[in-house]
């Protein structure tokens, strides 16, 4: 992946998730959670992600002695490309909300 | 004793919503599909409920599939059936779909799009060599060479055709419509220029021959390919059962 490339949303709570050890029902039940039901990941999105997250070794195989919840956690290089695209993030966050308020002024 | 009945698929990267919706309406009539058989599904009469249903293509390897099964049951996904590399699944109406991004959905299509050419591969080189031959052989020889590289056309013709369908589905699903429709419409066109460079080029009688063997081919072959391809599924399907 390029360096200008964006992570997709759906990648980006994966790996907001990921920054502790959890295995793929507690990443989606999490996600679920935190933005009250708006954000759900459906089960063949999330497998896809986690395979091409460990593809390009931005996660890895943290526990995988319960074959059916095995749990996963970023690297150090997931982390970095993480923090990356939170500035990322928070620069257009920041966009939306300056132009608001000064619509409303 | 178990009533079971068989329905026919109508070629899964040509109508996989509308396989999927089939399957719900016979479902609410009772009729709930059990299993993949050749070309299509098994049926087995039960009480009428609704049901929903969808594919995922993936080729897991061993170990793999606790974890991925498991992601759908805790979804409401349960797995009803397994062929190759193509798993179905029923939940009940209301469910969240199964891919909840696009860039997760094209993927879906180029995975399935990936199986088809590698398959077709060998088969465009063999059909060229059988061109070769039929040019350069002559007599009896020439006439055998001749119908066996036409029919290898049209089979290589079909699996690029439903490759194309394939990536055309993830082009949609990207919002590039007018690639996806151009996608669509190359094999006609394709198809319409050979003809017309046929009637040109060549003697008429000779076209109208060319022409008949590959109608006969484009019925008759689809059949066999799906066929071939059912069996690779089936064969596949054993060795990895004789794996465990």
């Amino acid at each position: 992946m390029k360096k200008s490339e964006q992570l997709t949303d759906s990648m980006f709570y994966i790996m907001a998730a990921l920054t502790k050890p959890r295995h793929g029902y507690a990443i989606m039940s999490l996600i679920e959670e935190t933005t009250d039901g708006v954000i759900t990941i459906g089960p063949a999105s999330m497998y896809t992600i986690i395979k091409k997250l460990l593809t390009q070794e931005w996660i890895y195989l943290h526990d995988g002695s319960d074959s059916r919840r095995k749990t996963y956690l970023l690297t150090e290089n997931g982390r970095k490309v993480l923090a990356e695209d939170l500035k990322l993030r928070k620069q257009m966050i920041q966009l939306a909300e300056t132009g608001l308020k000064e619509a409303e002024e | 004793m178990r009533q079971t009945k068989y329905m026919m698929s109508d070629g899964l990267a040509f109508s996989e919503e509308k396989d999927m919706e089939k399957l719900r309406r016979l479902s609410l009539k009772g009729w709930h599909v059990c299993d993949f058989k050749f070309m299509g599904y098994i049926l087995e009469k039960g009480e009428s409920s609704d049901y929903i249903y969808c594919i995922d293509y993936r080729s897991l390897e061993d170990g793999e599939e606790e974890e991925y099964f498991d992601l759908f049951s805790s979804s409401g996904w349960s797995h009803v059936a397994s062929e190759g590399d193509m798993h179905l699944f029923r939940a009940n109406p209301g469910t969240k779909p199964i891919y909840s991004d696009l860039d997760t959905i094209a993927e879906k299509y180029i995975s399935s799009s990936n199986t088809m050419i590698k398959f077709a591969i060998p088969l465009f080189f063999i059909t060229v060599l059988l061109w070769v031959g039929a040019l350069m052989s002559s007599g009896v020889l020439q006439s055998i060479l001749f119908t066996a590289a036409v029919i290898f056309s049209v089979i290589v013709i079909l699996i690029a055709w439903t490759s194309i369908s394939e990536y055309s589905n993830k082009w949609k699903t990207e919002g590039k419509h007018r690639l996806a429709s151009l996608g669509k419409m190359t094999l006609p066109l394709l198809l319409l220029i050979a003809v017309i460079i046929m009637f040109f080029v060549i003697e008429t009688d000779y076209a109208i021959q060319i022409l008949t063997s590959m109608i006969i081919g484009g019925i008759a072959l689809p059949t066999i390919i799906r066929g071939i391809i059912s069996l690779h599924h089936i064969i596949s399907r054993k060795t990895n059962e004789n794996k465990r």
